[in-house]
């Protein structure tokens, strides 16, 4: 079985790797003739006739947002200074948003993802595509599978052509340092041979919504409760812009795991974010009003897992985790009324997915 | 090197480019190597000859990805050094690369080699490509030999008698080699070099060394030698190609390792036209059958998958016999094969020999066949037996089936993968032509309505795409009275998921009903779900007038659609807003 993701700044679980702090990463990266070339890739002009989306400075059509998610779901990769812009656009939607992200029923909720593209695809095969189903992503993103630089594009631009219809919040690995340990910031290197997609995606990390509630009655989050917060209020004064700090209310909710047989709070094992129990769900959801806490983080072999007399809810949707663990994937379908449905989903099969992707050859030089 | 001399600065951006190839990144030098062309462009051919490719004969020790790039370029140099007269100063720094350890490399330089051979004129052939192609075949270390094994077939048509034979005796020599890789290479040349081969000399020179290699204590080796086998048996005539090709091909179908009797068995086909129809009759029907009770799954499988184009390239007047008996005695057989895979082929092809036996052979020998794979465990096996339902109704009609064929759809209807399910739904429009309007309103439109509110959402999708297609067939009225009520319950359903697939099937329904039609039962629905509570429903709607609104009349286009879409343009929500614009001005309203 896999270990737990643990932070590498807490644990010296014998196996750490060597990274440079980020500054470092920074300076090194940007050094060399790879950066400069870069910048030289340009995209079309958007299209005057074209509607842009929101009232914001960044200029991107809605016509360059459909190609690129055309683009993006065969797995091919937009251009970086594409996905410059497609970041700064969707900064400038997130930045909008609380840090507790209101949102109305219907909505289609789905856990851990974790770059593995092809199952995304058989997962919008199974809930709906979007802009017709309703999407609340519950992080976890990137790290792990071949494909996290395809997969959170395509994300991103789902998100910024349909802002309505796709909602994202964090995940643990939805940081700097994780991401440099568990193979985003190595995939960005291999695919587009400089560090600034990953810096570029990073940032917009930082923008992400901490959590969400769906008609006030569902409290969703990717990992679970923390010791220093009550009530949503304290959420929504959290300055969120910002690497994941290495405890403290932010970094609990974005760590933690319930834990059955206690009741208050005990120690994680993942060496961030602690362990809540029973009573803490429940007078967490009796100070809030909201029937159940829905978050992911933690692998279930069936897709799905209640805890604490169905106040709790795991949700997991990256089926075959890593390509070698043998479970499905869920997600969780709210109508209109809440009621529940989930529908469970295999991996794609192997003839549905693509080859890995080629680097393409970088013309540097001349 | 050349270039930093010139004064000239058009020659600098190719001195970089030299330098770069001697650059300690591998990068640099490889993209340099992939310029290679335009250097010798500027360089022109008399410096290409003297001094580029002096130096990169002498440079030969680099990184594999180099060297790779290297040997392609190579090939396409022949007008860069000044044409066919001088193509030959490439063999020097290709005859280094043909001798690497990588095989990738030593191949592509063995291709390249091929391409120009073609280039050399016959006297150069003999003064520069025999002698190169003979050192490597004499080389010490058993890269370059395997190299040699593929050049023979170039050079050996159009040299002198005398250089010939000491090609012959070189290849047969390479044929007897001690490393398996360079019996094998010889192996797989054996087929080509045989075809360029003198006609008459065939039998008594090459003919041994095929006989060794298909006894060669590897199996790697022996499985090479089918291709060669194909190729012996086509180009003798029918006397020799019994005496001396049959007793080895059958020793192949016999051989004890499965990895050669598997190739056999994909050759198969190959192999029955290269022989031809007599000796088919004779001798491969039943090596044949000795594949298809094979202990290997593989070989069964390989075997299986060609059932039906092996039967269908018998000889006409025994086909039916040979089928009948001893073909059919062993595919009954495979039916509880305990391999899924080879019951999955099976079903796939088994109808496939229906017309090659007649009406009742099929009911007597295939029916039973059918009948029990479609009681199989495996889905596969089930789904690839009603794929072919329109071949057997040809022959049978539908009616004696129907009652047998329902227990199995009903299964695969609601099976648990969402696949299988799908390809069942896809298969329904061919089930109710096949199957005739009553029996399909009592059985299967049940299933069908049901798939409308599957929890997978391609399941619901593809039953939308269907409803078009089961309208054309039984005609709007049928419509009206089966699919339009359920689809308005759909309309009312508590799920916004459900609503839109209501949406979806008013999008395929309205291309199929008539304009009165699409009025009356259609617009009603559009026009409640325009008002949804749920924005997503509200720009399904819009995107549906998009279409619907193709199919009615200009008056109602003004007078119902326009005035929908008009408010949606209004809407609070963005994309209902967009898709409303979208669709008025595809509409032009």
């Amino acid at each position: 079985m896999l270990s737990y993701d643990t932070p590498n700044f807490r644990h010296d679980d014998g196996q750490k790797k060597e990274v440079p702090p980020p500054w470092r990463m920074a300076l090194t990266v940007s050094e060399g003739p790879k950066d400069v070339k870069m910048e030289i890739a340009t995209s079309p002009a958007p299209r005057p006739d074209s509607p842009t989306i929101g009232a914001g400075t960044v200029e991107i059509s809605t016509q360059d947002l459909d190609r690129h998610i055309e683009k993006l779901m065969r797995c091919e990769l937009i251009s970086e200074q594409e996905v410059k812009t497609l970041c700064a656009k969707a900064r400038e939607i997130l930045v909008e948003e609380g840090n507790v992200q209101v949102i109305d029923s219907p909505v289609t909720i789905c856990g851990d993802i974790h770059g593995q593209f092809y199952d995304l695809m058989e997962l919008f095969k199974v809930g709906g595509a979007v802009p017709n189903t309703n999407y609340l992503f519950l992080g976890d993103f990137v790290d792990r599978g071949f494909y996290s630089v395809e997969t959170f594009l395509l994300l991103l631009a789902l998100k910024a052509r349909y802002p309505d219809r796709m909602m994202l919040i964090r995940g643990n690995h939805e940081s700097r340092q994780i991401t440099q340990v568990y193979g985003f910031y190595d995939e960005c290197l291999r695919k587009y041979g400089s560090a600034s997609v990953w810096r570029n995606c990073t940032e917009v990390f930082d923008y992400l919504a901490l959590a969400a509630v769906i008609d006030g009655k569902v409290f969703c989050v990717h990992g679970g409760l923390s010791p220093s917060i009550t009530t949503l209020d304290q959420i929504r004064v959290i300055d969120r812009k910002q690497e994941v700090p290495h405890d403290g209310p932010m970094c609990d909710l974005l760590w933690s795991d319930p834990e059955e047989n206690s009741s208050g709070w005990g120690l994680s094992p993942r060496g961030a974010g602690y362990l809540f129990g029973a009573e803490a769900a429940k007078s967490f959801c009796e100070t809030n009003g909201v029937d159940l806490i829905c978050r992911a983080h933690q692998l279930v072999m069936e897709g799905y897992k209640w805890h604490f007399n169905e106040t709790v809810l795991t949700v997991w949707s990256a089926p075959n985790y890593c390509y070698r663990c043998g479970n499905v994937a869920a997600i969780l379908e709210l109508d209109e009324q809440l009621n529940k449905e989930f529908t469970i989903f295999e991996a794609a099969p192997q003839e549905n997915r693509g080859a890995p992707a080629k680097k393409p050859h970088a013309d540097y030089f001349l | 090197m050349a270039g930093e001399e010139s004064g000239d600065d058009s020659l600098y951006p190719i001195a970089v480019l030299i330098d770069e190839l001697r650059n300690e990144d591998v990068t640099h030098r490889l993209n340099s190597i992939r310029k290679l062309s335009t250097i010798a462009l500027a360089l022109g051919v008399e410096r290409t000859r003297n001094e580029l490719v002096q130096f990169l004969t002498d440079t030969i020790y680099d990184e594999d990805e180099v060297l790779l790039v290297l040997a392609e370029q190579l090939g396409n140099f022949t007008p860069l050094v000044g044409g066919p007269d001088y193509v030959h100063c490439l063999l020097p720094p290709l005859e280094n690369l043909a001798t690497v350890e990588e095989t990738v490399v030593r191949d592509k330089a063995v291709e390249s080699l091929r391409k120009i051979a073609d280039k050399h004129s016959t006297a150069a052939l003999e003064e520069y490509f025999v002698p190169m192609l003979k050192r490597l075949g004499n080389g010490d270390w058993f890269t370059s030999r395997t190299s040699a094994c593929g050049l023979f077939s170039v050079a050996y048509p159009r040299v002198s008698p005398a250089l010939k034979a000491e090609l012959k005796t070189l290849f047969r020599t390479l044929c007897r080699d001690d490393t398996p890789m360079v019996r094998r290479a010889a192996a797989s040349k054996l087929g080509e070099f045989a075809k360029v081969y003198d006609k008459d000399a065939l039998v008594d020179d090459l003919h041994g060394s095929f006989l060794d290699l298909s006894v060669d204590e590897q199996d790697s080796v022996r499985l090479l030698t089918v291709e060669a086998a194909i190729a012996f048996a086509s180009l003798l005539n029918s006397e020799d190609r019994t005496k001396l090709v049959k007793p080895i091909l059958l020793s192949l179908f016999d051989d004890k390792s499965w990895r050669v009797r598997y190739m056999v068995a994909e050759k198969l086909i190959d192999i029955q036209n290269a022989v031809g129809e007599d000796m088919t009759a004779q001798d491969l029907v039943v090596a044949y059958t000795s594949l298809l009770k094979d202990p290997e799954g593989e070989v069964r499988c390989a075997a299986t998958q060609r059932l039906q184009d092996f039967c269908g390239n018998l000889k006409k007047d025994s086909r039916q016999e040979l089928i009948l008996n001893p073909i059919l005695l062993y595919v009954k057989e495979l039916v509880s094969d305990p391999n899924q895979h080879v019951k999955t082929e099976l079903a796939g092809v088994i109808m496939g020999l229906a017309p090659l036996i007649g009406k009742d052979h099929t009911i007597n020998e295939l029916l039973p066949i059918y009948m029990q794979l479609l009681k199989d465990n495996t889905p596969e096996v089930r789904l690839n037996i009603i794929s072919s339902l329109d071949r057997v109704n040809d022959v049978i009609g539908s009616s004696q089936l129907s009652t047998s064929l329902l227990p199995a759809i009903v299964d695969l209807a609601e099976d648990g993968k969402w696949r299988v399910r799908l390809a069942i739904v896809q298969f329904m429009p061919l089930l109710a032509a096949q199957l005739g309007q009553e029996f399909f309103d009592e059985k299967l439109l049940p299933l069908c309505l049901n798939w409308l509110v599957d929890h997978v959402y391609s399941i619901r999708e593809a039953s939308t795409l269907i409803m078009k297609e089961l309208t054309q067939k039984f005609g709007g009225a049928w419509a009206s009275a089966n699919l339009v009520p359920k689809v308005q319950k759909l309309a009312k359903d508590s799920n916004y998921l459900h609503r839109m697939t209501c949406l979806f099937c008013l999008n395929t329904l309205s291309e199929a009903l008539s304009p009165e039609q699409v009025l009356k039962e259609i617009i009603p629905i559009v026009k409640e779900l325009s008002e949804d509570n749920v924005p997503n429903v509200r720009f399904n709607a819009a995107k549906s007038l998009k279409r619907i609104g193709k199919t009615v009349s200009p008056a109602v286009l003004q007078s119902d659609v326009k005035p929908m879409l008009q408010k949606l343009c209004n809407d609070a929500d963005f994309d209902v807003r967009f898709f409303a614009e979208e669709s008025k001005n595809a509409l032009g309203v």
